[in-house]
């Protein structure tokens, strides 16, 4: 079991296959239409479609005559043929975006501690998923849908819940009931219905939870896919049949891909196949989750230089930090974070423009003191103003090397989203010619709201806002997105030939640092 | 020349979402094969009540008198239900033989059989017989309410006190005895017939309670 853990938590480190997978479809569509990083909510606009595209379907459905009512809507050219053809190709890009999301939360480690909530329920949502588009077939009452039935019947017989084996409904010496088709319509409307509370759930420990995804990628996937359904119409199979023993079948493969491997076992062991891998993706949370220390340690408060100003708590993207009244006479409240909704983004760092929250060690005060420590020592030693690129760890090597290769001195931080605003007056102010923000896509930010918050605070006076004396001209926010390193670099070189318009810096000393790196030391503060 | 490289970014994009598109839905009819071509398939479908074994005893009148009015049933039994063998052939070679019983953790439900044969299409002589394992000496079957003897024991202290609360209740038993009976397998079913199987076709045998006897199903119109 320990080893078994192991193999789970290695392959949650091991990123190369969705970076392959980010990158290309980057280079394709570019990172602000990235339809995999929209992965989530593609998977709910089509959710939308299938419910929308489902309504109309089911006034056609006969519970009495399932093929023939399919078919009559198959062969409408107008409208039916191709709305049953979308609800069709929505419910596959339904299962591929969820499972692609899966995947995604999965190997960026999002998957544990207080996103286990988040994890648990996704995985009932994709399992609801696959119940609906089973159903679904098995609605139309063809022989995918038979053979479907079949194999459902076949497993669930094994199981001690019905006295009755389901199998011998299909056997064909009675009609199949209505009975059956009606539970089958009755499963196949209401699991969507609860799949709408499990994503309230889904979403319930999220601030201001994105949905959908850009209306550009909605209507490219549900354009393209209507486009499919008039050109391409969803095949409908011959009527079940009970004694005909058809020798192929049209199979969706997106959906019931495992529908091969299922027949192929008994089903005690194929049983044992579905709950191994189900039993893996449950532990996963336990299996892959990191000691709260370190990089994974929830954010602290320092209560003397809280100004119990809310930033923080309208900030933080997963709802950890709530306004408490103080017990040291104070007037004003003062913050105090969940450590079992923290998820150490570090966003509320940025946020505190008195430096008084953040992960240990990641505070605005520690970004400050590292860049002290760090950068302003180079710029002292360097002729000429370098220009500084101030890095989210997740930008890839590949991307850094290129802009340390171009001259740049590359300073990575944990998120951009974390980065206090004080950091870059204090480098622009010891001398960089420029300073490059490179974050991640806005909506493939693990954080999930750095680059938002970052650009707010430098450029709409959002709380922790950038001085006003702070040239923005030597300012330049970035994406740095894996699979575009041309963009990288075109950003980078953009800004350095902007930056060579511009007069050279005037350097300040570093000594004023000193007074707002150093702790406060405790017995100041009470006096 | 930068609208000339988004433009063919945007292309390499639009064949990137169409063959994305076309792939989801070539993938969503893949043909699967599901049964050879020149097979056929003999079914065995059915699900019945098996028989009640049962020894009856008719209590005497003294434990009567010792229980409550509305308790005092004159003839208590204790049984099981019958469990059979089912032996299908086809050809002369065995496809299977097992033993049968109803469903239930005391197998006390009504026998629920469904069993598939994949044989080649054509001709085949086919026989399936399903018969009654346990023997009847010194016990009866539900229709007969006991051994002979207590049988009729127990129908003459029936015709004794039939009355007050026991009104109608030796023909309501009856009735139900026999209800009982008619809705058990019988002790022994045979089906022994030359069938013509067609490619990709199943036959289906079945268990008729209306008739009492193996029946065989072939194609009906489809469900539409």
């Amino acid at each position: 079991m320990q080893r078994f853990g192991e193999i789970v938590a290695r392959a949650a480190k091991h990123r190369r296959t969705l970076t392959a997978i980010d990158a290309t479809a980057t280079r394709l569509y570019g990172w602000r239409w990235n339809p995999v990083h929209q992965s989530g909510t593609v998977a709910v606009a089509m959710l939308l479609v299938l419910i929308g595209t489902g309504v109309y379907l089911v006034l056609f459905y006969r519970l009495g005559s399932p093929w023939a009512s399919v078919a009559r809507l198959a062969a409408d050219p107008w409208l039916g043929a191709w709305m049953r053809s979308l609800h069709r190709y929505a419910s596959d890009v339904f299962l591929i975006a969820a499972a692609l999301h899966l995947l995604r939360m999965f190997t960026q480690a999002r998957s544990w501690g207080p996103r286990t909530l988040a994890w648990m329920s996704g995985l009932v949502l994709f399992g609801a998923g696959v119940v609906c588009a089973w159903t679904g077939f098995v609605m139309a009452w063809d022989t995918f849908g038979e053979r479907l039935a079949r194999d459902g019947a076949r497993l669930l017989d094994v199981l001690p819940i019905l006295s009755e084996p389901l199998s011998r409904i299909f056997a064909g010496d009675g009609p199949v009931p209505s009975a059956f088709f009606f539970v089958n319509l009755f499963i196949h409307l209401a699991v969507p219905l609860a799949m709408g509370a499990i994503l309230w759930l889904h979403v319930s420990r999220m601030a201001r939870p994105v949905l959908l995804p850009p209306r550009r990628v909605t209507w490219t996937i549900v354009g393209a896919l209507t486009v499919a359904a008039v050109f391409v119409p969803a095949t409908l199979g011959p009527p079940a049949n009970a004694f005909h023993l058809p020798p192929a079948t049209p199979v969706d493969l997106v959906a019931a891909w495992w529908l091969p491997l299922s027949e192929r076992l008994t089903p005690g062991v194929a049983w044992g196949a579905a709950l191994v891998p189900l039993f893996a993706l449950i532990a996963v949370p336990r299996w892959t989750r990191r000691p709260r220390e370190g990089r994974w340690a929830p954010s602290n408060v320092d209560a003397r230089l809280c100004t119990g100003c809310t930033q923080c708590a309208q900030d933080c993207p997963w709802e950890a930090i709530t306004l408490v009244q103080r017990d040291d006479g104070r007037p004003t409240p003062l913050a105090h974070v969940n450590p079992g909704h923290c998820v150490s983004c570090g966003i509320c760092a940025g946020s505190c423009a008195p430096m008084g929250i953040g992960p240990p060690a990641r505070t605005g005060r520690d970004q400050l003191a590292a860049v002290r420590d760090d950068v302003l020592p180079l710029l002292a030693r360097s002729d000429a103003a370098p220009v500084l690129a101030i890095c989210c760890e997740r930008v890839p090597a590949s991307h850094t090397a290129a802009l340390r290769q171009r001259g740049a001195y590359v300073h990575v931080v944990s998120c951009v989203g974390n980065l206090h605003s004080s950091v870059i007056e204090s480098l622009l102010r010891a001398g960089a010619q420029g300073v490059l923000v490179g974050g991640c896509p806005p909506r493939d930010c693990a954080s999930r709201e750095g680059p938002k918050w970052l650009r707010e605070r430098l450029y709409n006076d959002r709380e922790a806002e950038l001085h006003v004396r702070v040239d923005r001209r030597r300012i330049r926010v970035a994406t740095l997105a894996p699979g575009d390193l041309r963009g990288s670099i075109d950003a980078f070189e953009a800004f350095t030939r902007e930056l060579a318009l511009l007069d050279q810096p005037i350097r300040e000393t570093a000594t004023e640092f000193d007074a707002v790196c150093d702790p406060v030391p405790l017995d100041e503060v009470a006096s | 020349m930068i609208q000339a490289a988004h433009a063919g970014r945007g292309l390499v994009a639009a064949i990137a979402t169409a063959a994305a598109v076309f792939g989801v839905s070539r993938a969503s009819a893949i043909l699967l094969p599901l049964h050879d071509a020149h097979s056929a398939r003999l079914r065995l479908s059915w699900s019945a009540r098996p028989e009640r074994i049962e020894v009856c005893r008719t209590l005497s009148a003294e434990e009567l008198a010792q229980r409550e009015e509305h308790m005092r049933q004159r003839v208590v039994c204790n049984g099981r239900f019958a469990s059979y063998t089912l032996r299908v052939e086809a050809d002369d070679r065995v496809l299977d033989e097992a033993v049968v019983r109803g469903a239930g953790l005391r197998h006390d439900r009504p026998i629920y059989l469904l069993r598939d044969f994949d044989l080649a299409a054509g001709v085949h002589h086919v026989r399936v017989s399903f018969e009654r394992r346990e023997q009847m000496d010194g016990t009866a079957a539900a229709g007969q309410g006991g051994t002979r003897t207590e049988r009729k024991e127990a129908d003459t202290e029936k015709e004794e006190i039939d009355t007050g609360i026991f009104a109608g209740r030796a023909q309501r038993e009856a009735v139900e005895y026999a209800r009982r009976a008619r809705a058990a397998i019988p002790p022994r079913l045979l089906l022994d017939t030359t069938l013509v199987f067609g490619s990709g076709r199943a036959i289906a045998v079945t268990f008729t309670p209306e008739r009492r006897m193996l029946q065989l199903l072939a194609e009906r119109p489809p469900r539409r």
